[in-house]
């Protein structure tokens, strides 16, 4: 056993013999933005735009396949499915309830499968390798578009996965809460008390409420760049890894990182459905259980 | 003072969102068309998976659900039904056991009297022949005698007829079998 872990360590740390020997200059990095792969009119399509779309179509196209012939008896893609959908109920049921999890199921789901799956892709060979060189007008090459990226390697992404839920939690607060009791439940104070003690804590529950706006405003950012950041550093660290390996033995070094972006992925799609519907649970499941009782 | 220091906490977490978004247009590439386009995109996509996964999945799962409530409540019914048999069938078996005895006891009285009226009949029956026969038996012997005595008494006179040879009157006759008989008889 420790002769394995010896070798493999070896091997390993042979793999950056490439980068001990070079003679310095700067590691190419992925850049922050995604760059723009074409363009239809002003429609700008980006390669992590492209990644999207192939990651949702081979969803979909999975979905299908599991559902095209469905059964009582299921079988084959149909289990997968089942147990994806059935873990996923169970996990938000569990944070938000069940009515709430089953009404907002088609969203949170889609969130988990979506960035588990995208960040996931962005670990394919090809991804990020494979693409057009950029040529100036004298010919020369200036630079390289590849044509997939990390869909969640771009803030452009992420932000709009969070506006989007922002705009839903918007939606199912007042729908559960009502305007009056939305706002009611950021700025009044529902405890018990009497006297003096009761209106100081209504005035300080009524100016921590300010805070609390503040806090909810920061949520979508705060989603936004937790997501972005952790794929954005994985690809990078994966691209650096590559780099230092050299041309023969990129692949090794990079070999361990992979698994733990394997890891990262699946972690980072699982804090982004927890925490989106921890927030929408906090807002609407006592209203919820209130309509129970 | 804490009061004013809230507020200026809040100004001041409302002037690094503005850098925030600066920042974010600038140095991470946020492009309003992009980040509406990945936006819609995703609700599309969100959408298709409701239509084509969610939906029919959830359905499916539901229908189980029910086919399995269905069938436990189906065997809860069955088993009750189970019971409800076993309890009748016992039941039924008890009261079969409880008729066939007093059946089999009432054979057995009825077997004990037929039996005995039977020997009764049997022994009435004996006793009559009996008595008939013995009847039949004095009959007959009581004929037998008196043809025997008249048979005697008619031997006795002719012999005494031709011994004496005299014609015996009837008187005579009836005197000669009356003594013959009663030696006779002695």
């Amino acid at each position: 056993m420790t002769r394995f872990l010896v070798t493999t360590l070896g091997l390993w740390l042979l793999a950056f013999a490439p980068a001990f020997g070079a003679e310095g200059g700067e590691p190419h990095t992925l850049p922050f933005q995604a760059p723009v792969v074409f363009e239809i009119g002003f429609f700008k399509v980006t390669n992590s735009m492209i990644a999207m779309w192939t990651v949702g179509a081979l969803i979909i196209l999975v979905a299908q396949l599991a559902t095209r012939k469905i059964s009582l008896i299921p079988s084959g893609l149909q289990n997968l499915a089942e147990t994806v959908v059935e873990g996923l109920q169970g996990f938000l049921g569990g944070i938000m309830g069940e009515k709430l999890a089953r009404e907002t199921f088609w969203f949170f789901g889609s969130v988990f499968i979506f960035i588990i799956c995208a960040n996931w892709m962005g670990l394919f060979p090809g991804v990020g390798t494979v693409g057009h060189k950029l040529i100036d007008a004298s010919g020369h090459e200036v630079g390289f578009v590849p044509w997939l990226r990390g869909a969640n390697a771009d803030i452009n992404m992420t932000l709009g996965l969070a506006c989007v839920f922002f705009l839903l939690w918007l939606f199912w607060s007042i729908k559960h809460n009502g305007v009056g009791g939305f706002l009611s439940h950021i700025f009044v104070y529902q405890g018990e008390g009497a006297g003096f003690m009761k209106m100081l804590l209504i005035v300080i529950f009524f100016l921590v409420g300010f805070l609390e706006v503040i806090s909810i405003m920061i949520r979508p950012l705060s989603l936004t760049f937790r997501l972005y950041g952790n794929i954005y550093a994985g690809e990078n660290l994966l691209e650096l890894m590559l780099q230092m390996g050299g041309t023969y033995f990129g692949w090794l070094a990079a070999l361990p990182f992979y698994f733990l972006e394997l890891m990262v992925g699946a972690i980072q799609a699982l804090v982004f459905t927890l925490l989106t519907a921890v927030f929408t649970g906090l807002m609407c499941h006592h209203e919820e259980g209130e309509h129970g009782h | 003072m804490e009061l004013i220091s809230l507020f200026s906490q809040t100004a001041s977490i409302a002037t690094d969102l503005q850098a925030v978004a600066d920042n974010l247009r600038k140095d991470f590439g946020m492009h309003g068309q992009l980040l509406i386009s990945q936006a819609i995109g995703f609700i599309i996509f969100a959408v298709a998976l409701k239509i084509f996964a969610f939906k029919p999945i959830t359905a499916m799962l539901e229908q189980r659900r029910e086919r399995i409530a269905a069938g436990e409540e189906k065997l809860k019914r069955i088993e009750k039904q189970l019971a409800e048999s076993e309890a009748t069938t016992a039941a039924a078996i008890a009261k079969a056991n409880e008729d066939a005895l007093r059946l089999i006891t009432e054979a057995k009285q009825g077997a004990a009297a037929f039996t005995e009226q039977k020997a009764q009949d049997a022994i009435a029956q004996a006793q009559q022949i009996l008595a008939k026969a013995e009847a039949a038996a004095n009959a007959d012997r009581e004929r037998i005698s008196a043809e025997l005595k008249r048979e005697f008494g008619r031997l006795v006179a002719s012999t005494t007829s031709q011994v004496t040879g005299k014609v015996l009157t009837d008187a005579d006759q009836h005197r000669i079998n009356e003594e013959a008989l009663a030696k006779v008889g002695n």
